[in-house]
Order: C-alpha cells, then sequence, then structure tokens
C-alpha cells in the first residue's frame, strides 16, 4: 500500500492497475492546472512561450551534467531565466511577444544542442523529458502535481484579473510590472512540471488546446475559463482510456493530445452551427 | 475663470531627443471642462498623460487639492477584439479581489450598473467588449473611469472613430458631469470644442492662447495654429485683418506664438485667474 492508495481509489474500478490509477490523477491535477493557466497564455497571444521554456529542458539536462548538479532543479532553474528572460525583452525591447518568443526559442534550443554536443552522455537522459511518459510517475510527482496545482489555484486567484486588465488596457510599450515576471516565473513552472507527463513536443498542446476550446465555445471570461478547465480535464481522462484499449493501443501523452485536438475541432463545428450570443 | 484646479507652469517635456512640450504654462478651472486643442504632434495627449503622471518633465504642476484621483479615458481601447470578456467583466475587474472566473458578487454588479447608467450605457452590461461600436466602447470607458472614484476626468481624443451620434451622447453625458468633476478633454475637433468647453487651451508645442472658447475662436492665433485646416471650425468672425491672406497671418502668428517662451495668454493672462 502506499501512502496515497487511498486518493488512488477514488478512481475506484475505473482504472486498473494502480500506475493506471496514479497517471489519471497525475493527468488531473496537471489538466487543471494547464488548462487554467492555458486561458491567459492564450489570451496574451503567448502560445509559444511553453515551447521556448520546454526546448530549454535540453541546455538544462546538459548543463546539469556538466556541472554534476541535480538534473530536476537545474532544468527548472533554467526554464526559470528562460521565462523571465522573454518577459524581460518583451518589455525592454517593444517587440511583439512571437518575436521575443521565437528569438528566445531558438537561443535555447541552439544552447541545448551546443551543450548536448559537449556532453554526448547527456542525450541518454533527455528521451524522458523529450516524450514524457505519464504512465511511470511515481507517489513524488503526484504530491508535486497536488502542490501545483494548489500553486495555481492561488496564483490564479491573485492575478487573472491583473494580467488580463494589462492585455486589454496597458500597451505593450509600457514595462513589464511585478504580475507579468511572476506569470513567466509561475508558466515556466507550469511548463517544467508539464514536460515530466507529455514531454516538450506536446507541452503547448495541454496550455493551448482546452484554452482554444474554451474560447471557441465562450463569450465571456467566466465562461472560457471554465469550459478550458472541463474540456482539459475529459481530453486528458478520455485520452488516459483510450490509450489502454486493445484496439487503439497508443502512447497516452499522444492520445491525450489527440482528443484535446478533437475537442477542439468538435469546438469549431459547433460554433458554425450555433454561434455565440452577444 | 472658475477657481484653478490644475496649474501647470514652465512645463518641458523631452521624449528621446525631442522636445515636445517647450515652457508650457497653463490653468485648468475646477469643476468645468477644459478642452485643449491643437494639431497633429502639437504634444496634447503628451500633456494630459504628464499630467497624469506618465512622463518625467522640468517646470511644475501644482493640485489645488489635497489628493487629485484622476479617471482617464484613452483615444481608443487597442484589443483582440475576439477575447471573449463581457463590459460587466471589463469592468468588474478593478473593483474586485476575487478572479472573473469565480464570478463576480452581486454588490460589484450592482456598481458597474450604476456606472454604466451614468453614461447610458446599461444596455451594454452583458455584451462582449468586442462587439462594441466605437461610441458605446467611449462610453464603457468613462464607466470604467468614473468607477475608479476620481476627481478630475482626462479623455485623450474620445470622439475618434466614433459616430456622430455617439458623440452627440458623449458631449451630452460630459456636459452633465461637469457639476461633479473637473473634465479635461483633448480633441482636434474644434466645433464641439467651441460648443462644449468652458476653457480652451491651444496647444502647439507651447501653449499658443488660453481663455474662454467665445475669445480664443476670435482670434487669428487658432487660425495660425490650425493652419489649413481652419475651415474645419466656423471662424467667420475672426479678427482677422481682411487684407492679408491667411497664410501670411498664419505665419506670423506661429513665429509669434513659437517667440514666446513664457506662453503669454492671449485673452486672459494666466495670473488674473481667480483663486
Amino acid at each position: 500500500m502506499t501512502p496515497l492508495a487511498n486518493l488512488y481509489d477514488l478512481f475506484g474500478p475505473f482504472y486498473e492497475p494502480v500506475f493506471m490509477k496514479r497517471a489519471a490523477w497525475a493527468l488531473l491535477l496537471l489538466t487543471v492546472a494547464t488548462s487554467a493557466s492555458g486561458v491567459i497564455v492564450v489570451n496574451r497571444r503567448m502560445a509559444f512561450f511553453p515551447d521556448a521554456v520546454g526546448h530549454s529542458i535540453f541546455a538544462g539536462v546538459a548543463l546539469a551534467l556538466i556541472l554534476q548538479t541535480n538534473i530536476q532543479l537545474t532544468v527548472l532553474a533554467l526554464g526559470l531565466i528562460i521565462g523571465l528572460t522573454i518577459i524581460f525583452l518583451v518589455g525592454r525591447s517593444h517587440l511583439a511577444h512571437d518575436t521575443v518568443i521565437g528569438l528566445v526559442f531558438s537561443g535555447a534550443v541552439a544552447l541545448g544542442l551546443a551543450l548536448v554536443s559537449r556532453q554526448p552522455q547527456a542525450t541518454a537522459g533527455l528521451s524522458r523529458f523529450f516524450l514524457g511518459d505519464v504512465l511511470t510517475v511515481g507517489d513524488v510527482q503526484v504530491l508535486a502535481l497536488m502542490a501545483l496545482a494548489v500553486i495555481s489555484f492561488l496564483f490564479l486567484w491573485a492575478f487573472t484579473n491583473k494580467l488580463t486588465l494589462n492585455s486589454i488596457i496597458r500597451p505593450i510599450s509600457l514595462k513589464p510590472d511585478l504580475s507579468e515576471y511572476l506569470f513567466g516565473a509561475y508558466l515556466a513552472l507550469v511548463v517544467v512540471v508539464s514536460v515530466q507527463a507529455v514531454g516538450v513536443l506536446l507541452v503547448t498542446a495541454l496550455l493551448v488546446a482546452p484554452a482554444a476550446t474554451g474560447r471557441v465555445m465562450a463569450a465571456s471570461f467566466k465562461g472560457m475559463f471554465w469550459a478550458s478547465i472541463i474540456s482539459g480535464i475529459l481530453a486528458g481522462q478520455i485520452g488516459l482510456w483510450a490509450s489502454f484499449q486493445p484496439e487503439i493501443n497508443t502512447t497516452t501523452g499522444a492520445t491525450v493530445v489527440i482528443v484535446n485536438v478533437l475537442f477542439f475541432a468538435l469546438a469549431v463545428g459547433y460554433r458554425r452551427i450555433v454561434p455565440v450570443k452577444g | 475663470m472658475a477657481q484653478a484646479l490644475i496649474r501647470i507652469d514652465g512645463l518641458s517635456v523631452t521624449l528621446g531627443q525631442y522636445p515636445v512640450l517647450q515652457k508650457v504654462t497653463a490653468q485648468i478651472p475646477h469643476l468645468s471642462q477644459t478642452v485643449i486643442i491643437g494639431p497633429n504632434g502639437a504634444g496634447k495627449s503628451t500633456l494630459v498623460q504628464t499630467i497624469l503622471g506618465q512622463w518625467p518633465y522640468k517646470g511644475s504642476i501644482v493640485f489645488d487639492m489635497p489628493s487629485p484621483r484622476f479617471g482617464y479615458v484613452p483615444q481608443r481601447l487597442d484589443f483582440d477584439r475576439h477575447k471573449p470578456l463581457t463590459v460587466k467583466e471589463f469592468l468588474a475587474m478593478p473593483l474586485t479581489k476575487s478572479p472573473l472566473w469565480a464570478g463576480i458578487s452581486k454588490g460589484v454588479k450592482r456598481k458597474v450598473l450604476e456606472g454604466l447608467e451614468r453614461v447610458k450605457a446599461q444596455d451594454l452590461f452583458d455584451k462582449p467588449l468586442g462587439t462594441l461600436s466605437g461610441g458605446e466602447t467611449q462610453r464603457v470607458l468613462l464607466a470604467a473611469a468614473l468607477l475608479s472614484s476620481p476627481n478630475i476626468l482626462i479623455l485623450d481624443e474620445p470622439a475618434t472613430g466614433v459616430d456622430v451620434y455617439g458623440e452627440q451622447l458623449l458631449c451630452e453625458i460630459l456636459e452633465d458631469f461637469k457639476k461633479d468633476y473637473t473634465i479635461v478633454m483633448v480633441s482636434h475637433d474644434l466645433p464641439t470644442a467651441r460648443a462644449h468647453s468652458d476653457w480652451v487651451i491651444c496647444l502647439n508645442r507651447v501653449v499658443v492662447a488660453q481663455g474662454p472658447p467665445q475669445d480664443i475662436f476670435k482670434t487669428n492665433i487658432l487660425a495660425a495654429t490650425f493652419g489649413l485646416h481652419q475651415s474645419s471650425v466656423d471662424i467667420k468672425d475672426a479678427e482677422q485683418p481682411t487684407n492679408q491672406p491667411t497664410n501670411q497671418a498664419s505665419n506670423q502668428a506661429t513665429k509669434q506664438a513659437i517667440n514666446q517662451p513664457t506662453n503669454q495668454p492671449t485673452n486672459q493672462p494666466t495670473n488674473q485667474a481667480n483663486r
């Protein structure tokens, strides 16, 4: 029995064996955090921010091996630096988010490749970050995801209004305020944790797809937020379940993303038939 | 002139290498509508933004009240119009600590509705912000400014992109507000400025003239400041020498204005303001 056995049992007969229950909890906690944060990411047109931070993970792993430091902490630290650099440059260079993110993205990938070329054994540790695997998460990671969900709730409680208002009335030429830097750091944290479950290639989808679905469905911010969370959670659980059906039998992370994209397509189709009121 | 609420003395603002405002001396009277007019690039928006504290300056800005609170209505709302956000959500955000996704309390909804009623826009309460017309957006922005409990309302060219009906409605609303707020409005719409202002500051990096509209709109300085655009305002009764071509008069007046670094007001000396 693991300390979290009672929690896992809440899923009852739906998932067996226990690693499935663990994966279900991990995906539930993760999709709540990413779908909620994604609303601000999509509304601020920062869809490639997760990619830029995600790709810095290669450099982080290589750096940890070169410096003989803890891989998780080094990856997190570099992710935070990349996230904060994007926010800083957007405010100082008077360039749009997409330009700055594209630039930092390339820089992060180049740094990763350069470091890996110096430290070839780093490639061995990279596959986990590249593809991710939600089925191998342990109790510690489930606890970490619980902490992430709590941090997300607190951050979004405190900063949703400020960040939304800034994106409407605050000209891009003004220097970023504290809330924007905190958002950069928070989002980097969400990305680094998400990468462990779905990998660098798919991390953007978890942050962007549910929020995009919510945005298509809703006419209000509140509507978009809850539609995003519901679609993110459903896609996560359906993806996990589907990936285990013998007839489907696909990688869980990729299946979750495919279900998210299908939900988005359904939302677009629905709105073509039933337009948003207003 | 009513008692001066804001006294601006020798105000200079340089943005980058460019001197936008040069030794501006002007007054803004209490509980009335002051309109700042001038051609494009005259520094009108910079002047109001400096009053709001957004730019560093030389000179002084003195308020005749202990804690001035500003309500600012920008020229336009430059945002992603497809963003799902209703008018009530937009107006509620600064009023509540709980996030929009947790819902808006009845008390805050009531305040938002009161704000909208004051600008005759209560029917916009549930509308998505991105679907509003120019005039509706300006009234919602005015409601947002009112909800911040200001005593000074600053509007930067509120009639830009607004149709005639919307502009007239906005002017009527502002007319009602004069008893409660000191209103400062940037405009290059001279007929509106003439019809609805109590005090006019004519700016072209320096103060070319300031005074009540009936005086300002009779001077050839105005024609000089606006150059060829003078036809946009009815200045038939302007005191121009009839035997002198307008452009020549304009040039002379402009030179005269620019050569007046201390910007003595043409119609009414600044120091005659009743305090």
